[in-house]
C-alpha cells in the first residue's frame, strides 16, 4: 500500500526516527516519508515505533492508501526530494 | 512490490544510516530505501566500495552494470540466499537426460512464438499486410513439436524470428529502416532498442530467478556456457515479445522516442542518454501493468509474470506438474 507517514518527536529522537524510516521509506521532506510499503513492512514499523518512541509524549501519523493512484498530490514551490527510482 | 532503481548519473552509491546513497551533482546526497530495492541498474559512471557491495548482498539486492553505450557488462549477483541442493540435482537431471531438456527448450520456443504470434496478430487487425506473415509463422510453429534435437529447435525459432522481424517494419509503418537484427554493434535506432531491451529483459529475469531455489547458470534451451547466466536467456525469451517488442512499437508509434533519441555513427546506433531515460521509463511501467491471472484468479503485475515462470520451471523439475509456458492470453 502507499503509505505517508509524518512525525513529531522529541528533538534528540529526530535523527534516529529519520535513520529508521529511512531504510524503508522515501525521505521526501523534513519528517515527511512517503512510499511503497507491503503490510508486513508498515507492521514492522509500527512495531518499532511502538518500542523506541514515549508514546506519552512524541506523535506519528500514518496515512495509507490502496495505491499511489488512489492519492492526489500537488507539489508548491520546490520538490525537494522526488520519489523517482529513475535517477 | 519491491523496486527497481535505474542510476543514470555519474556519481556514487554508498552505504550510510543502514541504507544506500547516491551522491552525484544532480540529486545531491540522495537516501534510497534499502528496504524497498530489488536490482540496481547503472548505466551512469558510478563508484562502489567493498562496504556498500557487502550490504547490498546482506539485503539480497543485484546488481546490474552497463557500460557507456548502455551494453549489458555483468551483474553482481550476491550469495544465494534460498540455496537447494536437492532443486539443483534435478535441475541436472533434466538437461542430462536429452528428452526431457527438449521437452522444457520445446516449450520454451512455443510460448515465444506464440507471443510472438499474438504481436503480430495484435497488429494485423490495424494494419495491412500482416496476414501472409501471421500465416508463415503458424506454419513455422507446427514444426516445433516434432523437432529432433536443440539444433533443429534453434532453426525453427531463427526462423521464426526472421520472419516476425520482415513484419516489423509494416508494425511501424515504415517509420525506421529494418531490414534484418544485426547486433555487436546494432546498426539501425530499431537494433540499438531490440539490443538494449533485450539486455534490460536478461538482467531483470536475473533477479527474479536469484529470488528463487533455481541455479541461473544451468539452461536447457540455450546451452548452458560458461561465465553467463544462462537459464535467464532461456526465459527472457518468453518475455521479450511482451514486453521489450510492445514497448519498442508503442515508443515508436507514438512517436515517444524520435532520431534525436540516438547517437548514430557510420556503421553503430546506440540509445542516448536521453533516449535511455525514455525507455527505462516505459519498462518500468511495463513491469509494474497489472493484469488478472485466470489461473490464480488474482492480480499480478507483468514483473511477477517472471517469478511466477521461475516457480512453474520449479514444479517441473521436481516432477510434480508439467511445465507449461507463459502464453499470452490477454
Amino acid at each position: 500500500m502507499y503509505t505517508l507517514i509524518v512525525y513529531d518527536v522529541e528533538e534528540k529522537k529526530v535523527a534516529k526516527v529519520n535513520k529508521f524510516l529511512k531504510t524503508y521509506l522515501n525521505w521526501v521532506q523534513n519528517s515527511v516519508f512517503e512510499g511503497e510499503l507491503t503490510d508486513a513492512q508498515l507492521n514492522r514499523i509500527i512495531s518499532w515505533i511502538k518500542a523506541h518512541l514515549d508514546l506519552e509524549i512524541d506523535s506519528v501519523m500514518i496515512y495509507t492508501a490502496r495505491s499511489e493512484k488512489w492519492l492526489s498530490k500537488k507539489i508548491i514551490g520546490v520538490e525537494k526530494n522526488s520519489t523517482n527510482n529513475i535517477l | 512490490m519491491k523496486r527497481s532503481i535505474y542510476v543514470n548519473t555519474n556519481g556514487r552509491l554508498s552505504r550510510k544510516d543502514n541504507t544506500i546513497y547516491l551522491e552525484s551533482e544532480t540529486y545531491g546526497k540522495k537516501p534510497i530505501p534499502v528496504n524497498n530495492i530489488q536490482e540496481i541498474f547503472l548505466f551512469g559512471e558510478v563508484d562502489l566500495n567493498t562496504k556498500a557491495i557487502n550490504f547490498l548482498a546482506q539485503n539480497n539486492i543485484t546488481l546490474h552494470v552497463f557500460n557507456y553505450y548502455g551494453y549489458y557488462t555483468g551483474s553482481f549477483y550476491p550469495r544465494e540466499h534460498l540455496p537447494s541442493g536437492f532443486l539443483l540435482v534435478k535441475q541436472v537431471e533434466k538437461y542430462k537426460d536429452n528428452e526431457e531438456r527438449l521437452k522444457v527448450a520445446k516449450e520454451f520456443i512455443n510460448s515465444a512464438s506464440h507471443n510472438i504470434l499474438k504481436n503480430v496478430k495484435y497488429y494485423s487487425n490495424r494494419k495491412e499486410g500482416l496476414d501472409e506473415y501471421v500465416k508463415k509463422i503458424e506454419a513455422e510453429r507446427e514444426n516445433i513439436k516434432d523437432v529432433k534435437n536443440i539444433n533443429e529447435l534453434m532453426g525453427i525459432e531463427g526462423r521464426i524470428r526472421n520472419i516476425y522481424y520482415s513484419a516489423f517494419e509494416i508494425i511501424i509503418d515504415g517509420k525506421y529502416d529494418f531490414k534484418n537484427r544485426t547486433m555487436n554493434p546494432p546498426d539501425n535506432p530499431i537494433n540499438a532498442m531490440i539490443s538494449f531491451g533485450n539486455s534490460m529483459m536478461y538482467s531483470s529475469v536475473l533477479s527474479e530467478i536469484y529470488n528463487t531455489q533455481l541455479n541461473p547458470t544451468i539452461s536447457y534451451l540455450h546451452e548452458p556456457g560458461e561465465r553467463r547466466f544462462s537459464l535467464s536467456l532461456d526465459i527472457s525469451e518468453i518475455f521479450k515479445p511482451i514486453i521489450i517488442d510492445r514497448i519498442i512499437f508503442t515508443l515508436i508509434n507514438q512517436r515517444m522516442i524520435r532520431e534525436e533519441h540516438f547517437d548514430q555513427d557510420l556503421s553503430m546506433c546506440y540509445l542516448n542518454d536521453k533516449g535511455r531515460l525514455i525507455f527505462e521509463k516505459e519498462f518500468d511501467e511495463k513491469l509494474k501493468t497489472i493484469i488478472k491471472h485466470p489461473k490464480l484468479n488474482k492480480s499480478v503485475s507483468y514483473k511477477r509474470l517472471i517469478r511466477l515462470e521461475c516457480y512453474k520451471l520449479i514444479k517441473h523439475i521436481i516432477d510434480e506438474e508439467e511445465y507449461e509456458g507463459l502464453k499470452m492470453w490477454w
